[in-house]
């Protein structure tokens, strides 16, 4: 531990501000409150805030920012973005040295965000212990009060005197912009770890439940009342997600410019309060109700992120807290609330709540990281429209390569200066060419039903796990699909169709609602002629006068119609949720076993890769371990056949 | 062909269609993206040949429903523009009484052979939002409209989009500016039931929202209530902060 003469320390950050090259961002006041900013004199530092407004996450995954600029009219000659010079962030207090730690295992450890590494290995920490603890602020059984490493420098100011911690090399360079700094002495080695003892023993609150414990709590009490008294008050305003440092969900829109010819990519905090966030093309929401939305904050924060990556996504700053107008964020109060109604031997995991494994030197320079949100031009070489609503696209990439999709997988269509949408691949893997069915709910797939061969589109993916073929090798299949599930459904069917010998008896079982919207007409015909399959359809209603081949009723209707044997079957469910819980009601009935059952399930695949949180169902990512599932994966889980 | 543009005044300040004349440096832009039929505020021509048509300002007499109907005919797309034609505006606030009442208060000194029933022009009709008398393609909120909304409007209509605007309460730009909240300095405001947009325009200069965008899809309404209790409003403090901008909710109505 070194230390500087105050004097000296201001000597120092006016020589960082004025002669490092770097920006110097630093605490600063803000209407009462404290923000980080860039700092233009030593004097406006303030070190003895007790916590900033937002915190650093700003710099790294910032409100907004321009992903790819690009022109309508050569759009795969997209420009990205340039990155700002080299940074210094001066006075970050442990827990947010600790939250940034858990940024980069969420991002660095998934690979995907190379704006987020570029910004992280271009900004120095130095930080600051916490001489001002804030009414809220829990740190102190967080066990996040203090920190051994995640920073270059570290800083405690003692008054006459400030001592300076190396964390890294490159902080050690820094104090070369440093004069007269001196060993510290026993005296100032002890008076900062009184002063840590002393903020961390202020920042306790009674919080019942150590962070080892929250994984239990939460996990035993998913249905505990309190959840919707405590919700009754939430104003589902979503503050509480955006003053988080461990809330990282983002949302992307896509802009075009008044000349209308230029336009951006762009990404922005979004977070899992707000009404929105779970809503799909189609517009249903899958957190409908505030409490669901309220409990699934917490849950990520102290079960699906610990289950994730091994720690507690709560540092136990208080921002949430203090920022709740309503009152009803805190998680000191929410948790104590939770232990209280059900007081019970709460199981603490072994786990340290707050280790991160990622580290930060041994990922590749950024330059090797592939930009997973570039999406990759593919020609439509085909359309055909086969209702009102759906249209058939037959799509090639420009690399003149297979997808390489498994059948159940998606990809991410892109249409620049409208956006993103998540589909389905509905043909078999193997071909050149592959086929998306498009159905007309929103902007995306509105202005996809425009496009002619030749088009250009961007594609992402594939994406999520699909339909595991190995497994399904020999074995008796039969398929129950409904209305648009037919798509993701039908690229299984065509492989089994076509490696025949390779599976087992094969039974398909096919609803829609009315005859004109059946899908792949010809097809379904061809099915009912085959000897070696068996094939039954059936529609909701039936108008008069309309020819119909098939049955009128639900899909439920048709599982009796084709012998099998309950023991020795695979079904393969994918349709709407409703349609779920019938189905697989009746199959359980007939005796098939849970793990005999596979769905596919839809959710906002805002970006594929596991980053957004949009898809998130419990503690799964549907875009990463899903779009399918074994039923026995999900069944318990409340959300998945909402 | 450029698509043609209408500007039309109802029961309103202007102050919207000001924020298009405002628009400064990018007006130039849009002038370029479309032909103006007709726009009060900054040219003296007139034309009934027009494919959008921004209405502004509640809709208020009978002659006021002709002529809207009218435009409904004409124009391809109709926009309620800003918050007296999507909500009613402050204006709506007296249709909490009744139109006597309303003119015996306003009208308190005036000669009554001058202000007599026969006289239209001090009429106490009750106010309406654009959409509550013809179909509505789209608002653009505001008191008054935000410029960067409008063209985003624009570019939206102008390239086939369906115009979006934010469903999220103004809380989520408040924190996205790391604005103080004016909750924690003493303050009310209506931002987290109130729809975002603006770019939260009042609370980053201090000011109290009052909602002049209307309320989010689903707002939280008894939550809000409950804040402002707590934070120390009496009822009639409350129902002034809920009906200045948004009586229609308390009319009953669910505005998009």
């Amino acid at each position: 531990m070194k230390v500087l003469s105050k004097h000296d320390f201001h000597t120092f950050v006016r020589a960082l501000i004025r002669d490092s090259g770097m920006e110097v961002e630093g605490v600063k006041a803000k209407g009462g409150k404290f923000a980080f900013g860039p700092l233009e004199s030593t004097e406006e530092l303030r070190l003895d805030y007790d916590t900033t407004l937002l915190p650093v996450k700003k710099y790294f995954l910032p409100q907004y920012e321009t992903m790819m600029k690009f022109d309508l009219a050569n759009p795969f000659a997209m420009q990205q973005p340039d990155f700002p010079a080299r940074k210094i962030l001066l006075g970050v207090h442990p827990y947010d040295i600790v939250a940034l730690r858990q940024m980069d295992s969420y991002f660095l450890d998934t690979e995907t965000l190379g704006a987020f590494m570029k910004r992280r290995k271009n900004t120095l920490i130095v930080g600051s212990d916490v001489l001002t603890v804030s009414s809220k602020a829990f740190f102190g059984c967080m066990g996040t009060g203090e920190v051994h490493s995640g920073y270059d420098l570290f800083l405690t100011d003692l008054g006459e005197r400030v001592a300076v911690e190396l964390g890294t090399e490159e902080g050690a360079r820094l104090l070369r912009y440093a004069a007269n700094l001196r060993e510290a002495t026993p005296v100032d080695v002890q008076k900062v770890k009184a002063l840590r003892s002393a903020s961390a023993a202020t920042a306790m609150r009674g919080l019942k439940v150590k962070p080892q414990g929250w994984h239990d709590l939460l996990g035993k009490n998913f249905d505990s009342p309190v959840w919707k008294e405590q919700a009754d008050k939430c104003l589902a305003c979503g503050s509480c997600t955006l003053v988080c440092p461990t809330c990282f969900c983002y949302d992307v829109q896509d802009d075009i410019n008044l000349d209308l010819r230029t336009g951006e990519r762009g990404r922005t905090w979004d977070g899992c309060l707000l009404r929105q966030f779970t809503q799909v093309g189609s517009g249903e929401i899958f957190r409908e109700d505030i409490v669901d939305r309220y409990r699934h904050r917490f849950h990520r924060k102290g079960e699906y992120l610990p289950d994730r990556l091994g720690f507690v996504a709560c540092v136990g700053c208080g921002r949430c807290a203090l920022q709740c107008i309503a009152d009803t964020a805190d998680p000191v109060q929410m948790l104590n609330k939770l232990f209280d109604a059900s007081p019970h031997l709460v199981e603490e995991s072994v786990m340290d709540p707050h280790t991160v494994r990622t580290n930060l030197r041994e990922i590749a320079s950024s330059e090797e990281i592939l930009p997973l949100h570039l999406p990759q031009p593919g020609t439509v070489t085909r359309v055909e429209r086969m209702t009102d609503r759906e249209t058939l696209f037959t799509i090639e990439m420009e690399s003149e390569m297979p997808l390489g999709h498994q059948p159940g997988q998606f990809v991410e269509v892109s249409l620049f200066g409208t956006g993103e949408a998540p589909i389905s691949v509905c043909s078999a893997p193997g071909a050149i060419a592959f086929e998306l069915l498009v159905r007309r709910v929103g902007d995306v797939t509105t202005r996809l039903h425009a496009l002619k061969a030749g088009d250009l589109v961007g594609i992402r993916g594939p994406f999520g796990r699909g339909f595991d073929i190995t497994a399904l090798g020999g074995k008796n299949l039969v398929f129950i699909g409904g209305g648009l599930g037919i798509a993701p459904m039908r690229s299984l069917v065509n492989h089994v169709l076509g490696h025949r010998a390779d599976f087992g008896e094969v039974s398909i079982l096919y609803g829609c609602k009315e005859p004109r919207e059946l899908l792949f007409r010809e097809e379904v015909a061809g099915w009912a002629k085959r000897g070696d399959i068996r094939h039954k359809k059936t529609v909701d209603r039936c108008p008069q006068d309309t020819p119909w081949d098939g049955e009128v009723g639900v899909v439920t209707k048709l599982i009796p119609q084709v012998p099998f044997d309950p023991s020795d079957v695979t079904a393969i469910v994918v349709g709407p949720p409703i349609m779920y819980r019938f189905v697989l009601a009746e199959l359980l009935k007939l005796g098939v076993s849970e793990h005999r059952i596979i769905v596919s399930l839809e959710r906002r695949m805002k970006c594929g890769v596991g980053t957004c949180g949009h898809c998130q169902m419990h503690g799964v990512y549907v875009c990463q371990e899903g779009p399918v599932f074994n039923y026995t994966e999900i069944k318990d889980l409340p959300e998945a056949f909402t | 062909m450029k698509p043609r543009v209408a500007f039309f005044d109802f029961a309103s300040c202007e102050g919207c269609q000001l924020q298009v004349a405002n628009l400064e440096e990018t007006l130039l832009d849009v002038l370029a993206l479309v032909d103006v039929a007709s726009f009060r505020e900054v040219m003296k021509e007139h034309s009934d040949d027009y494919d959008i048509a921004f209405i502004e300002g509640s809709i208020a007499r009978p002659l006021d429903e002709e002529r809207l109907k009218r435009i409904r005919e004409r124009a391809k797309v109709l926009i309620a523009f800003g918050a007296c034609a999507h909500l009613g505006g402050v204006q709506r606030l007296g249709n909490r009484w009744s139109p006597e009442e309303n003119k015996r208060v306003v009208y308190e000194e005036a000669d009554p052979r001058d202000i007599g029933d026969t006289n239209p022009f001090f009429e106490q009709p009750r106010h309406r939002a654009v959409e509550e008398v013809v179909p509505v393609d789209c608002v653009i909120p505001g008191c008054p409209v935000n410029r960067d909304e409008f063209a985003r409007v624009l570019v939206a209509l102008l390239t086939g989009k369906k115009p979006s605007i934010p469903n999220y309460p103004v809380c989520v730009e408040c924190k996205k500016k790391e604005n103080v909240c004016l909750f924690t300095v003493g303050k009310v405001c209506m931002g987290p039931v109130t729809r975002a947009g603006c770019g939260a325009a009042c609370p980053t200069f201090g000011s109290e929202c009052e909602a002049c965008r209307g309320y989010i899809s689903h707002p939280h309404e008894q939550a809000q209530t409950d804040v402002l209790v707590k934070y120390g409003l009496t009822p009639d403090e409350i129902l002034s902060r809920k009906t200045l901008f948004t009586s229609r909710y308390l009319e009953g109505g669910r505005p998009a």
